[in-house]
C-alpha cells in the first residue's frame, strides 16, 4: 500500500493507461493529453480512482480544477491540501 | 399516434413526484419537475416580454446546465425555435446569428467584445427564472411544427441544419416508452451535449412519464455515476469501451464483475442504452456477463430512432426490431430506407446543393446510406456505410466497416479507419491507444486482421496517427464516430505515401 500521494497518484495513472507503464517512469511535468494521450473520460476515471484511493471528497474540485489539472504533478498539487496522505 | 406529448408536456404542470437533478464535479442541483416546469414558464414569459416570440428562433451555445433546459422548454412554451450549438465547434459571433437566423443566442461562452445585441450569457436565464410568468399561456404545436434545429455530425465539412418535426419527437417518444416503460422510480442520466436533440427527449420523456432525469456532462460523468445511482444509462460505444477498460482493471484486483460493476454504474441499473456507432461486441457481452443489460440501437439524425433492441426483444449482433410508425426498406443496392409516419423533416435547412436530394426521398423516406438486412424476424442488422464502400478495380466492392470493426476488435488499437488510395491495397489509418505505441503489437494485430480477410480486403500498410482521434483534436464526432474525411486530410501524405507505415508481411 503506498503511503505517499506521488506514488499513488503514478499507481493510479499507470492503471488508467492502457499498456500500464511502469509508475516509476510517469513523469510530474508531462502532459497528461499530449504525452500520455488521456481523453476527458479517462481523465475523470482517473481523478474518481485516485481521490478514492487517497480518501479525498471528489466534492472538492470543479470541472474547471479539473481542466487546470494538465500534468500529474497538477493533479497531486490540487489533492494534497485536501489529502491525509503525506507527500 | 396518440395525443402530443410536447404540447402536452408545455401545457400542464407535472403532477407527479419526478425531479431534475443537474449535476457535475463539485455541484448538485436537484429540483422537481413541477418547480422546473414553473421556472420554464416564467423564462418563456421573461423571453416574450424581451421581444422573443412564437417562430423566432433562439441559439444556445453552452455545456450542460439548467439554464440549458430551462431554455428549451421556455422556448417550446413559447412557439420558438431552438438551435443547439455542440460547444466548441461554433462562436457566439455576428456569422453564427447571421447565418442561421438567430433572433436570440445564449451562450456560456465568454463574450467578444464586439459581440451582437442578440448574444447574451447563458447566466442570464437564472434570473428570468425568477420573474412573474404573468399569466403568461403556452402555445400549441401543429405536427409538421418544426420545434427545433438539429446539426448532424456529418462526416464532411460544415454541419448540415435539419429542422425537427414535433410529429416525430412525439412519434420516438412513444415507440421508445412502448419498449422500456420509464416510470416513478427511474433516473434517466444523460451526459452528452443537450444540443444533441436526443438528449433532451429524456427530459420531455420524464415531464410526462413521471420518471427522474439526471443532466450532467462527459467530463464529470464517471465522478458522479456511483452517487447518482441512475437506472438508466444513455451513452456511445466509446464510452462503454471506457467504462468497461476501467471495470476489467477492478476485476484484475480481485473484485467480483458484478460489484466491480456496480462501484463505477450504481446498484440501480436497470439496462444501458448504447447507439449512434456500432458498439464491439465483446463490449456488448461484457455487460451482459458482468449483470448490466445493454440494448443497441440505430438511427440517424435524418430518420430519428429507427430500430432497438429491448428487454423484449433483443438479438446478438442487430440493432433491434423496427419501431412503431418507422418501417424499414432495403433498397435494390442492399441500402437502409427508413420510412416514417411522422418525418423529422423532408428536407435539410442548411447544407450544400444536392445534400438533401440525395437523402430525402418521396413518402417520407430516408436513405440512409447504410447497408443492411433484415432477418425473417424483424431484426436489422448493419453491414456498413454505403459512404464507405470501395470499389476496386476488379468491380469488387468492399464494405471497410467489417475490416475496421475486425482491426479495432484486435484491441491493438482504438479506432481504424480504412482508405483505398491506389490499386495496391487498403491503406488503414489507426487511432493508437493512449500511451507509448507498441508497433510490434499493432504489427501483430494486422497480421491477424489480414488472415481473417478476404484476398481484396487485406490492409497493406497501417499508418498509426500522431495521437489518438479525440472529440477536441476534430477528428472523431460528439458520439465519438471517426471523421472519415479529415482523418484521411490529416495523414493524406503518409496514405499515399507506398514507403509510410508499417507495412504487412
Amino acid at each position: 500500500m503506498p503511503t505517499d500521494l506521488d506514488t499513488l497518484a503514478r499507481e493510479k495513472l499507470s492503471q488508467v493507461l492502457r499498456d500500464h507503464p511502469d509508475p516509476a517512469g510517469l513523469d510530474l511535468g508531462e502532459d497528461l493529453v499530449e504525452t500520455y494521450g488521456i481523453t476527458s473520460l479517462n481523465k475523470v476515471l482517473f481523478l474518481t480512482s485516485l481521490c478514492k484511493a487517497a480518501e479525498v471528497g471528489l466534492g472538492n474540485f470543479t470541472e474547471d480544477d479539473l481542466a487546470g489539472m494538465r500534468t500529474l504533478g497538477d493533479v497531486v498539487d490540487a489533492l494534497r491540501p485536501h489529502a491525509p496522505l503525506k507527500g | 399516434m396518440t395525443a402530443s406529448i410536447i404540447n402536452r408536456i408545455i401545457a400542464e404542470r407535472p403532477a407527479h413526484d419526478g425531479s431534475l437533478t443537474v449535476t457535475g464535479l463539485g455541484h448538485r442541483t436537484t429540483l422537481p419537475l413541477a418547480e422546473f416546469h414553473d421556472r420554464a414558464r416564467s423564462v418563456a414569459a421573461a423571453l416574450s416580454r424581451r421581444g422573443v416570440g412564437a417562430g423566432d428562433r433562439i441559439g444556445i451555445l453552452s455545456a450542460n446546465r439548467l439554464e440549458w433546459v430551462l431554455l428549451d422548454v421556455a422556448a417550446l412554451m413559447l412557439g420558438a425555435q431552438t438551435a443547439g450549438f455542440e460547444p466548441g465547434k461554433f462562436s457566439p459571433d455576428a456569422e453564427l446569428v447571421a447565418g442561421y437566423a438567430l433572433d436570440a443566442l445564449y451562450t456560456d461562452v465568454r463574450l467578444p467584445g464586439d459581440a451582437p445585441s442578440r448574444v447574451l450569457p447563458i447566466s442570464a436565464v437564472t434570473g428570468y427564472a425568477e420573474e412573474d410568468a404573468d399569466g403568461f399561456e403556452p402555445v400549441q404545436w401543429a405536427a409538421t411544427q418544426c420545434t427545433t434545429v438539429k446539426f448532424t455530425s456529418g462526416s464532411t465539412g460544415v454541419p448540415k441544419g435539419l429542422e425537427a418535426t414535433a410529429g416525430s419527437i412525439d412519434s420516438s417518444l412513444h415507440a421508445v416508452q412502448s419498449l422500456f416503460e420509464h416510470g416513478p422510480g427511474d433516473d434517466v442520466l444523460t451526459f452528452l451535449p443537450l444540443s444533441l436533440l436526443q438528449q433532451r427527449y429524456w427530459l420531455y420523456s420524464a415531464l410526462h412519464w413521471g420518471h427522474d432525469i439526471t443532466i450532467t456532462t462527459y467530463q464529470s460523468v464517471f465522478a458522479v455515476l456511483p452517487a447518482v445511482r441512475p437506472t438508466v444509462v444513455m451513452g456511445v460505444p466509446a464510452f462503454f469501451d471506457t467504462a468497461k477498460r476501467h471495470i476489467e482493471g477492478v476485476i484484475a484486483g480481485g473484485v467480483e464483475p458484478a460489484k466491480a460493476a456496480a462501484e463505477l454504474f450504481g446498484d440501480r441499473i436497470r439496462y444501458l442504452w448504447t447507439g449512434s456507432a456500432p458498439a464491439d461486441p465483446a463490449t456488448l457481452r461484457f455487460y451482459d456477463e458482468a449483470g448490466l443489460a445493454i440494448f443497441e440501437g440505430y438511427g440517424l439524425n435524418e430518420t430519428c430512432i429507427t430500430t432497438k433492441n429491448h428487454p423484449g426483444a433483443h438479438r446478438e449482433g442487430s440493432v433491434g426490431r423496427v419501431l412503431p410508425g418507422k418501417e424499414v426498406i432495403i433498397d435494390d443496392e442492399g441500402v437502409v430506407c427508413v420510412r416514417s409516419d411522422h418525418p423529422v423533416n423532408t428536407a435539410y435547412t442548411y447544407a450544400a446543393p444536392g445534400d438533401s436530394e440525395s437523402v430525402f426521398r418521396p413518402g417520407g423516406i430516408v436513405r440512409t446510406g447504410d447497408l443492411g438486412r433484415l432477418d425473417e424476424d424483424g431484426f436489422l442488422y448493419i453491414l456498413g456505410r454505403s459512404d464507405d464502400v470501395i470499389v476496386l478495380d476488379n468491380a469488387k466492392k468492399i464494405i471497410v466497416r467489417p475490416i475496421e470493426t475486425r482491426f479495432r476488435d484486435t484491441g491493438a488499437v482504438a479506432e481504424c479507419v480504412v482508405y483505398c488510395p491506389s490499386p495496391a491495397g487498403l491503406v488503414a489509418v489507426v487511432s493508437p491507444h493512449p500511451g507509448p505505441v507498441d508497433t510490434a503489437v499493432i504489427d501483430e494485430a494486422l497480421a491477424a486482421v489480414n488472415a481473417a480477410s478476404e484476398r481484396d480486403e487485406r490492409i497493406i500498410r497501417v499508418i498509426v496517427a500522431d495521437e489518438p482521434f479525440t472529440v477536441e483534436g476534430g477528428l472523431l464526432t460528439s458520439q465519438f464516430k471517426p471523421i472519415r474525411k479529415r482523418i484521411a486530410d490529416r495523414y493524406r501524405d503518409r496514405i499515399d505515401n507506398p514507403k509510410a507505415g508499417i507495412h504487412a508481411h
